[in-house]
């Protein structure tokens, strides 16, 4: 589905994420879960930023929000987050409140507990506006009525007010997307936002968000372990592996062609249908992620990689721009042309 | 179960790392170790507590005493051998003297030792003719009858020294046992504070550990039954606490004190059982500590109770549960290899809360007269000093809160550091 | 939320009953009338006392006839100790000492304890959180005795010794039971109760803060705070309307675990500073072996306690939407 025109280079950049770099104040010392990650958000595209569970893409979509809680957490002097001419990074408490739910909103995972219990759905939606519209009260309220109908929910009249645990969790995510959109931000931060849903939910939720952003014309950076979601939703990947980005492309090259070596034995793990698959075993990674207090001082793969030689454990791999929208972080880049 | 092993050893070193804890294992050890060397051993017993050691509310640490204070302790000692002195048989009333601890009066013949209260009381009655001693032992006094300050605290060490002469001069042995017993100072009736706080540390950990250990294994057994078979056990349980647990606790404590109060249940025990009370335990039952340990057992239970309840019913939807009873596994197997071992956490740690819930349930049930009856307790001794601190005599009540505090800090440290370890989703 | 209620209702009534049937069953182990009139009794005596009370029907009568006190609040029996008076009398005497000590302790305490424990996750992690953690403990291990007789010295003789006046009152004294309501509000409970009631939140405090933290900790650390952030949210915003009202659940749980304490506590006040409370009363009794006044005030404190209970149960409903639709 990555029809959008939105796909070059020259497009207007949205978000630009530069150096990125977290690290948390923990009992056994500081943990660094994010480690200079670079990538750009262009106007109207959907990036997906995919790895495994612990490699730092959550993280990475919080800093951008600067969702974590704040005495544990330390961004590095020279990350970046640049929306527009501003350093997100550098915007006081206040600032950044004008920001959150605005100019960037976010959708997250578990739809059954991202919801307040005590406070009605109409109620939850309302506070976004309060917040950031000078709207009033009839105002507002007709403006949530409009939102739960352009997500799709039957009778909004009637969910206006009511609770949380009174609706499914596909209405419930349908809900958290419609929070997102309220205040039509510029870019929309999606946090596995289909993982806890139904099969068939889940394509629906997917093809909503799609279609909301082909009509409002919202980036989106889609954080996923799905690769197949990525392939349906998504222009352009980031692949990530134990914080660090370690390859970019679009979507297309990247399935047909991926440089990193954990790209390739990522794409190889995903289940696939047809006549030439059938009986074929389903191909693992070998081996764990390495834990974040315990980072191999070179290559983070080269534990698990098939291809390492010895410059993999001797010398750590920069990002290399192999194109102009790709780039790879490996010694010896897979070449399959 | 190599993998459970893994996991203890991980807890374990989790454990080792929270340094609080660590400390406050060590603290309940040394206090743990205290009250096993006093029930074993015996170093201090029940009647060195009840001895008088020297004369009333003596300050511990050897802090200076008011000039005043010092004349009523010597007026004290003189009056108490001189009346034994004029007894019928003077010789055995005075070898029997123990008021002042391991302090025996002088071994000389008896008139000397008349001769020396009569120096002894000259040199009090020079002193007893000042009106307030210690204004002029600090020269504040406006008298020009009364000497001067310097000269009345010569007067005071001269009769100090007199008052020592009628006791027999002490061996080393004797000095150390002495430094011990006026450690702490004395109390309203002169028992040594600092024996009565370290006995009262075997009492403590008696009632925290046998009424811990009671609650947790009857809550856990009613607990584990309740929530493993559910049905008309699991509604017998339930009842059981529901009912317990509505009667607010000092409520259920009282109504169970009077029912052991005064002795009056023990002939109907001895009738039943064919004597076996007065066989097991040789006296009245209210005298031991039987009674506490039955009441704060009766409230205690109910916490354990509740949690093992919970959980177990949660382990058993679990799947290797399921998976052991479809394979077979007898009921009691599966309770005790698969369930029981999953709620010692909560064994643990409601062991611990429980321990300072008995600690200081004791505080508040002694002072309602209701708890301990004979010997001293942290309790008694708080509620003791009740009439001292209007006094500003802090002594005892500071001896017995600092003993106390320790050991509960200890514990509440403890408590938490195990919620912590063993139960990270507790709030 | 009606049929939750009743649901509710439905449980705790035959519960207490049995409590009911615990209690009386438990008083008569030993003989209470043999035990009030000891050894040198006479048999005649010991006959008259016990019809008087009906303790020579079968216990299905007296069981019955104590269901019937509670539930038409008449405890006609005549006291042992007060001559002519009724257990009743006794009763409506000392209700009101005693919530002029617990529900202003109750709802102080919960208050600044609230108030402490939010300004406590505020700064979380800070010094000023830690310290503040730091004193709950410390102040947790020290006895509820030990800060009534300090309470006392401090705030009853030192301060009245330094003022040259008696602000606060060193024990109760008989006269200030007969105050009108307008006096006892604005003279005999500043004068008599304020002091206990400060000694019983300073006590609590400890505790309660403790758990108020660690119930806005867990509170902060929910999804739906990271909704509300994300929303733009203010941290005030995000404490005092999103976590409170979600905390308040965990908290009206709270308040019904302290209110054991809270009577416990006055019990212990009461005895202390001889406040004519329900506290005192039933320890005299149990003392003399009044056993009317034992009997009835224990069914009385159990009742109270049931009936926190179903008040708690209402709260929930009115608090927890989950609750009130189910």
């Amino acid at each position: 589905m990555s029809t959008s025109p939105a796909t070059s280079t020259a497009a207007e950049v949205a978000l630009s994420v530069r150096n990125l770099t977290t690290s948390f104040r923990t009992d056994r010392g500081i943990v660094t879960a994010v480690e200079k990650a670079s990538f750009d958000l262009h106007r109207g595209e959907a990036l997906g930023l995919v790895g495994e569970s612990g490699c730092g893409k959550s993280v990475t979509s919080k800093s951008i929000m600067r969702l974590l809680p704040e005495h544990i957490t330390r961004y590095g002097k020279d990350s970046e987050v640049m929306l527009g001419p501003d350093n997100l990074m550098g915007y006081s408490g206040r600032q950044m409140r004008d920001i959150r739910g605005n100019r960037i909103a976010m959708i997250f995972q578990e739809p059954m507990t991202a919801l307040n219990p005590v406070f009605t759905v109409g109620w939850q939606l309302d506070e976004a506006l309060k917040y950031h519209t000078k709207l009033g009260r009839s105002e507002r309220k007709r403006r949530v009525i409009e939102l739960l109908d352009m997500v799709e929910i039957p009778s909004p009249e009637k969910r206006y007010s009511e609770f949380p645990h009174q609706l499914s969790g596909g209405m419930r995510q349908r809900v958290v997307i419609a929070m997102a959109l309220a205040c039509e931000p510029e870019i929309l931060i999606a946090d596995e936002p289909t993982t806890a849903l139904d099969v068939t939910i889940q394509a629906q939720i997917l093809k909503l968000m799609n279609d909301l952003r082909e009509r409002t014309g919202t980036a989106i950076l889609l954080i996923t372990h799905d690769l197949g979601v990525v392939a349906q939703t998504c222009d352009r990947v980031v692949v990530m592996y134990a914080g660090q980005v370690v390859e970019q492309a679009p979507v297309r090259e990247l399935f047909h062609n991926p440089s990193h070596p954990y790209t390739r034995a990522l794409l190889r793990s995903i289940p696939r249908s047809g006549k030439k698959e059938r009986g074929k075993r389903l191909a693992t990674i070998d081996g764990i992620v390495p834990s974040l207090t315990n980072m191999p001082p070179a290559c983070r793969f080269a534990d698990r990689c098939d291809c390492r030689e010895d410059r993999c454990t001797a010398e750590p791999p920069h990002l290399v721009q192999l194109n102009e929208d790709r780039s790879v972080r490996c010694h010896f880049p897979v070449h399959s042309d | 179960m190599s993998d459970s092993s893994a996991n203890d050893s991980r807890v374990l070193r989790k454990f080792l790392r929270h340094k609080p804890a660590v400390v406050a294992s060590v603290v309940i050890a040394v206090y743990g170790v205290v009250a096993f060397v006093l029930l074993v051993v015996g170093v201090i017993t029940l009647p060195d507590t009840l001895k008088r050691v020297g004369a009333e509310l003596q300050p511990g640490l050897s802090s200076e005493r008011l000039p005043e204070k010092r004349l009523l302790d010597c007026e004290w000692l003189i009056d108490r051998i001189a009346s034994l002195s004029e007894r019928r048989n003077p010789e055995k009333a005075l070898a029997a003297f123990s008021d002042m601890g391991v302090r025996r009066i002088a071994d000389v013949e008896l008139d000397e030792l008349l001769n020396r209260i009569d120096l002894a009381w000259e040199s009090y009655d020079e002193l007893a003719d000042i009106e307030d001693v210690t204004a002029a032992a600090a020269g504040t006094l406006d008298d020009p009858d009364v000497p001067p300050p310097a000269e009345v605290r010569s007067m005071l060490t001269e009769l100090e020294k007199r008052t020592d002469a009628l006791l027999e001069p002490m061996t080393k042995a004797e000095k150390s046992t002495r430094w011990f017993e006026l450690l702490l100072g004395t109390d309203r009736q002169g028992r040594s504070i600092f024996y009565r706080a370290v006995y009262s540390v075997r009492v403590a950990i008696l009632i925290g550990l046998v009424t811990a250990l009671l609650s947790v294994t009857i809550g856990t057994l009613a607990g584990l039954a309740a929530g493993y078979f559910g049905g008309w056990v699991d509604n017998v349980v339930t009842w059981f606490y529901s009912t317990f647990a509505s009667i607010p606790n000092i409520v259920l404590l009282i109504l169970l004190a009077f029912m052991f109060d005064g002795g009056h249940i023990d002939g109907p025990i001895n009738k039943v059982t064919g004597g076996l009370l007065d066989r097991l335990i040789g006296g009245r039952l209210d005298e031991t500590l039987i009674p506490v340990y039955i009441a704060f057992t009766a409230t205690f239970w109910i916490g354990p109770c509740r949690v093992v309840r919970g959980e177990t019913m949660k382990i058993k939807e679990l799947e290797y549960i399921q998976a052991a009873t479809v394979m077979g596994f007898g009921r009691a197997r599966i309770l005790l290899r698969h369930v029981l071992p999953n709620v010692t956490y909560l064994m643990l740690i409601n062991f611990s809360l429980l321990f300072i819930g008995a600690i200081k349930s004791e505080v508040i049930l002694s002072f309602l007269g209701l708890g301990v009856k004979k010997g001293p307790s942290w309790g008694i001794m708080i509620s003791q000093s009740k009439s001292e601190v209007i006094n500003s005599f802090f002594w005892q009540i500071g001896t017995a809160t600092t003993f106390m505090f320790f050991l509960v800090l200890a514990f509440n440290v403890l408590s938490d550091a195990l919620q912590d370890v063993l139960d990270p989703k507790h709030v | 939320m009606w049929s939750y209620l009743i649901r509710r209702l439905a449980y705790n009534i035959p519960v207490y009953f049995s409590i009911l049937l615990l209690v009386m069953l438990a008083l008569r182990v030993r003989d209470p009338v043999f035990g009030r009139l000891g050894k040198n009794a006479t048999q005649e005596d010991i006959t008259a006392l016990r019809a008087e009370l009906g303790l020579d029907r079968p216990f299905v009568y007296q069981y019955g006839d104590q269901v019937r006190q509670v539930v038409t609040f008449t405890f006609d029996e005549k006291s042992w100790d007060y001559d002519g008076q009724t257990v009743g009398e006794v009763l409506r005497r000392c209700i009101g000492p005693s919530l002029a000590i617990t529900i202003p302790a109750l709802i102080l305490t919960s208050l600044l304890s609230i108030s402490v424990s939010l300004v406590s996750a505020w700064f979380r992690g800070r010094t000023l959180d830690k310290s503040l953690v730091f004193v709950s403990v410390l102040g947790m291990s020290i006895s509820f005795l030990v800060y009534i007789i300090f309470g006392q010295y401090f705030g009853a003789y030192r301060l009245n010794e330094y003022l040259g006046k008696d602000l606060f009152a060193i024990y109760y004294e008989p006269s200030a039971s007969n105050a009108t309501l307008g006096e006892f509000v604005t003279q005999v409970w500043p004068k008599y109760y304020l002091l206990p009631v400060m000694i019983s939140v300073i006590v609590a405090m400890g505790y309660d803060t403790r758990f108020y933290r660690a119930v806005m900790v867990e509170e902060s650390s929910r999804d739906y705070i990271t909704t509300a952030t994300a929303k733009g949210a203010s941290h005030g915003k995000i404490m005092f309307v999103h976590m409170l009202k979600n905390a308040l659940i965990p908290i009206i749980t709270r308040v019904v675990i302290t209110i054991p304490f809270l009577i416990t506590g006055s019990f212990l006040l009461e005895r202390y500073f001889g406040i004519p409370g329900m506290g005192n009363q039933l320890l005299m009794a149990v003392e003399s072996g009044d056993f009317p006044i034992v009997q009835s005030f224990t069914a009385v404190f159990a009742a109270i306690y049931i009936l926190s209970n179903l008040l708690t149960d209402v709260l929930y409903a009115l608090v927890d939407p989950r609750v009130r639709l189910s």
